[in-house]
C-alpha cells in the first residue's frame, strides 16, 4: 500500500511527541502513513491520546476543539499539514468567526448550542 | 464623586458635581458621552478645542477582580473620529479612590514649548481631591524608563503615573497615553489612536496620583456586590483560558501566534500572506520555553495591575537572565515580528521596549514599519534596521516623523497601495480575509480597525442564538452589532475585556458582572440592559463620527483585500457592503 506523508506541527507540551525533531516549544515532523489513514491513525503513530490534544487544524481548517473532536475519522491525504495545540491554548470565538473549518467540524458546530458560539467546548 | 476639570489655558481646576445624567456612567460610557457632549466634532485634534477625558470604570477601585481599567477618550489625531483607548493600571484605582468619576483636560497654554505636570492628592481637611500644577520641562525629550524613576523619587513610591512620551511631544498620530505597571515600568498603554499627542498638545506631561488618605469607593449594596464578585471570580478561576496556569497565565496573549498561523490568518509581511514561516519561533510557547532556558525555571505571567486574577502579562529575559522587557503581547509580537518578516524574539522585545520608552503604540509602529518595508525603505526581516527606525521615531528625525504619523500617512508618503487601515487606524493581528467576522467589526467599529471592539459574550442575552445562520454575511453582521454593544458595556464596567472569555461560557460569571455593577450603583440592570446600555454608547460614538464627517464609505476594509487573494486559503474579503451597512443601519 503506498504511503502518504503528512506535515505535522506539534505545539507547546505536545512537542514532546516530536522526538528528536523537537525545537523547544514546537516540533515539525513528517509522518508517513499507509494510504487511507485517518486522524486516529496519525494520533496512534505519534503515540498521542486524543484527549492530550486541544485545538487541531488540517490544512489550516479547524478540525477539532477540546470536547469537540469530529475529525478522528478524517482521511489524511499526501501533503496535508496538521497542527496540534496543547490544552493551554485558546482561539476565542470572535477571532475565528468565519475562519475555515473542515466539513465535519462545520457540521459539528452547527448542531452545538447556539451554533457553537462559545470559546471552549470542554464536556464536563 | 466629582468631575474634575483641568484647564490648561490658565492652569486652574474645578470640581463639579456629577450631573444626574452621568451618574451611572463609567469607563468608556463616561468618556464617549463627555466627548460627544463637549468636543466640537470638527475641531483639530491637537488644537485648543479638543478635550481629553479620563474615567475609571464603574467597579474600578472596589475589590472587584481584574477591574483596574482606565478609559481615555478624545478626538483622535489618527482617525479624525472619536477615540476610546483603555489600559490596566493602579492609576485607574487611584483616580476612583480620589472620588473622581471623570477628569477632563481642556484648553491649551498660549506659551509654546513649556510643559506642566499635575499632582493629584486627597485633602483630608476639605474631604476633596486637591490639584497642584508644577513645571515638567525637566522630564521632556527623554526616554520614559529614564524619567519614571525620577518622578517616583520626587513624589514617593506609592504614587501612580499617567503621561505621554516623546511621541506625544512630537505630535505623532501614533502616540499612546502611558501608565505605570505593578513593577513601576512605563509599560501600560492606552495605546491606540494618538491620544498621547492630545495630552502633549495641552502641554501636560504627567498626571501623578496619590490615594493616601482617600476613602474607599462607595458601594450601595455590599451584599449584592459580594455575591456578584464571587460568581465572577469563580468563573475566571475555573475557565480554561483565564484560570491560573491556563492559556493566558502560561503563554500570554502571544499564545495566538501559532494558532492564527495554523489558521492561515496571521498577517505576514504587510498583509501579503496569512502564514509566517518563522511564527513558531516568536510564539507564546516559545516565550515560555525561552524564559525557561534562560532562567532555569518555569515562569508564569504576572498581573498588569492590582487585583487581576487572570495575570496574562509576560516578561522576556535576555540570555544572561536579566530582564529585557515587559510585556510582549500578541499584537506587539505580531506587528513587530510576523508582519515585518522578523523572527527574532530578542529584536522584537527590543522594539517593544523602545515603543514603551518613546510612547508609541506597538501595533501602529509595526504596521508602519511593514509599509516602509513594502516600499523598499528597508528589507522585510531586517530587524536591526527596523530597530534603528524606531529610534528615529524617538529622535524625531524627518524619517521618524513620517513613520510616527502612522501607517496610512507613511503608506501615502511612500506610495504603497497596500495600506491595511480602516478610518486611518491600522489593523491588528487577525486577517479579515481569513476571519471574516472580525473583518466586519474592523470595518464598522467607531474606533478604526480595532480587535478589542467586538468580544463575544453570552448568546442567550444577545437574542441572536438560534436565529440567523452565524456564518451568513447577515448573521455575521448581526453578531458583530451585538458583540460591539456588549463590549462597550464591559469597557464601561472597568473590567478587563478578558473577563469576556469566562462569562461567555459560564452564565453565572456574566450574572456576577452585572450584579457587581448593580451593587456599586444601586441599579437593577438586567442582561437586556447590558445590550441597551452598550448600544447607547455606540450610538453616541456614531453620532460624533457622523458629525466629524464619517459616512458609510468609511465603514469599509481597504480595497486590496477585495482583489488580492490571501495565501494559504486564497480568499478575498467578500462580505457585501450591504451587510456592513446593516451592522449599524438596524440599530
Amino acid at each position: 500500500m503506498p504511503d502518504v506523508v503528512v506535515d505535522v506541527w506539534l505545539y507547546g507540551v505536545l512537542a514532546a511527541h516530536g522526538g528528536e525533531a523537537r525545537q523547544g516549544s514546537y516540533a515539525n515532523v513528517k509522518v508517513s502513513l499507509p494510504d487511507g489513514s485517518t486522524m486516529a491513525d496519525l494520533l496512534k503513530t505519534l503515540k498521542m491520546r486524543t484527549e492530550e490534544r486541544s485545538i487541531t487544524f488540517i490544512n489550516g481548517q479547524l478540525s477539532a476543539m477540546p470536547g469537540l473532536q469530529p475529525d478522528l475519522g478524517h482521511i489524511l491525504l499526501d501533503g496535508d499539514r496538521v497542527g496540534f495545540f496543547d490544552p493551554r491554548s485558546m482561539w476565542p470565538f470572535q477571532y475565528r468567526h468565519g475562519a475555515t473549518m473542515t466539513d465535519e467540524m462545520a457540521r459539528a458546530m452547527d448542531v452545538e448550542k447556539d451554533h457553537g458560539l462559545h470559546h471552549t467546548y470542554t464536556k464536563k | 464623586m466629582w468631575i474634575l476639570r483641568l484647564n490648561m489655558t490658565d492652569r486652574t481646576y474645578r470640581l463639579e458635581d456629577v450631573p444626574a445624567a452621568y451618574k451611572n456612567l463609567g469607563g468608556r460610557g463616561m468618556t464617549s458621552t463627555l466627548v460627544r457632549d463637549e468636543v466640537p466634532p470638527l475641531c483639530h485634534p491637537l488644537g485648543p478645542n479638543n478635550k481629553l477625558v479620563f474615567a475609571p470604570g464603574l467597579v474600578t477601585g472596589t475589590a472587584a477582580s481584574t477591574s483596574a481599567r482606565i478609559s481615555v477618550g478624545g478626538k483622535s489625531p489618527l482617525t479624525g473620529g472619536i477615540k476610546e483607548a483603555n489600559a490596566g493600571s493602579s492609576w485607574a484605582q487611584y483616580l476612583a479612590a480620589l472620588q473622581i468619576k471623570a477628569m477632563i483636560v481642556e484648553g491649551q497654554p498660549k506659551e509654546k514649548g513649556k510643559y506642566w505636570m499635575v499632582h493629584l492628592t486627597w485633602d483630608a481637611g476639605t474631604g476633596k481631591p486637591k490639584v497642584e500644577f508644577s513645571p515638567a520641562d525637566e522630564y521632556t525629550g527623554k526616554d520614559l524608563y529614564e524619567v519614571f524613576p525620577k518622578v517616583y523619587e520626587r513624589f514617593g513610591t506609592g504614587v501612580a503615573i499617567a503621561g505621554c512620551g516623546v511621541a506625544g511631544e512630537y505630535g505623532y498620530a501614533n502616540s499612546g497615553i502611558v501608565f505605570n505597571d505593578l513593577g513601576k515600568r512605563p509599560s501600560r498603554y492606552a495605546g491606540r489612536g494618538g491620544l498621547g499627542s492630545v495630552l502633549a498638545s495641552k502641554k501636560l506631561k504627567f498626571i501623578v496620583a496619590d490615594r493616601k488618605g482617600a476613602p474607599e469607593v462607595s458601594i450601595v449594596d455590599k451584599a449584592l456586590f459580594d455575591q456578584g464578585k464571587k460568581k465572577l471570580d469563580d468563573a475566571i478561576r475555573s475557565h480554561d483560558v483565564t484560570k491560573p496556569k491556563g492559556a493566558l497565565n502560561t503563554y500570554g496573549t502571544a499564545v495566538l501566534i501559532n494558532m492564527m498561523n495554523e489558521a492561515g490568518g496571521l498577517p505576514t509581511r504587510n498583509f501579503a500572506s496569512g502564514r509566517f514561516e518563522g511564527a513558531a519561533k516568536i510564539a507564546g510557547e516559545s516565550i515560555f520555553e525561552g524564559n525557561k532556558t534562560r532562567l532555569g525555571k518555569d515562569l508564569y505571567n504576572h498581573a498588569c495591575s492590582p487585583g487581576c486574577i487572570i495575570q496574562c502579562s509576560n516578561t522576556w529575559y535576555k540570555p544572561d537572565g536579566k530582564e529585557h522587557t515587559s510585556c510582549v503581547e500578541y499584537e506587539s509580537d505580531w506587528a513587530l515580528g510576523a508582519n515585518c518578516g522578523i523572527d527574532s524574539l530578542d529584536d522584537i522585545a527590543e522594539m517593544v521596549h523602545l515603543c514603551n520608552a518613546y510612547g508609541l503604540d506597538t501595533i501602529e509602529a509595526g504596521t508602519t514599519l511593514a509599509v516602509a518595508m513594502e516600499a523598499g525603505v528597508l528589507p522585510f526581516g531586517d530587524s536591526k534596521k527596523a530597530i534603528e527606525l524606531v529610534h528615529e521615531m524617538g529622535k524625531g528625525t524627518a524619517m521618524g516623523r513620517i513613520l510616527g504619523g502612522g501607517t496610512e500617512l507613511a503608506g501615502k508618503a511612500f506610495g504603497v497601495p497596500r495600506i491595511p487601515t480602516v478610518k486611518g487606524q491600522s489593523m491588528p493581528a487577525y486577517e479579515p480575509r481569513a476571519v471574516k467576522g472580525i473583518g466586519i467589526t474592523y470595518a464598522t467599529t467607531t474606533m478604526g480597525a480595532d480587535h478589542t471592539a467586538g468580544y463575544t459574550i453570552a448568546p442567550e442575552i444577545l437574542s441572536v442564538g438560534g436565529k440567523a445562520d452565524p456564518l451568513s454575511p447577515e448573521g455575521k453582521a448581526s453578531l458583530s452589532r451585538a458583540f460591539q454593544a456588549t463590549t462597550a458595556f464591559i469597557d464601561s464596567s472597568g473590567h478587563c475585556l478578558f473577563i469576556a472569555f469566562p462569562i461567555l461560557d459560564i452564565a453565572s460569571g456574566f450574572e456576577g458582572m452585572v450584579e457587581e455593577c448593580n451593587g456599586v450603583l444601586g441599579t437593577k440592570w438586567t442582561s437586556d440592559d447590558v445590550v441597551k446600555i452598550g448600544a447607547e454608547i455606540l450610538r453616541k460614538e456614531r453620532a460624533f463620527n457622523e458629525a466629524a464627517g464619517f459616512t458609510k464609505a468609511h465603514d469599509r476594509v481597504p480595497e486590496f483585500m477585495k482583489y488580492e487573494p490571501l495565501p494559504p486559503h486564497n480568499q478575498v474579503f467578500d462580505v457585501p457592503d450591504s451587510a456592513l451597512d446593516s451592522v449599524f443601519g438596524e440599530m
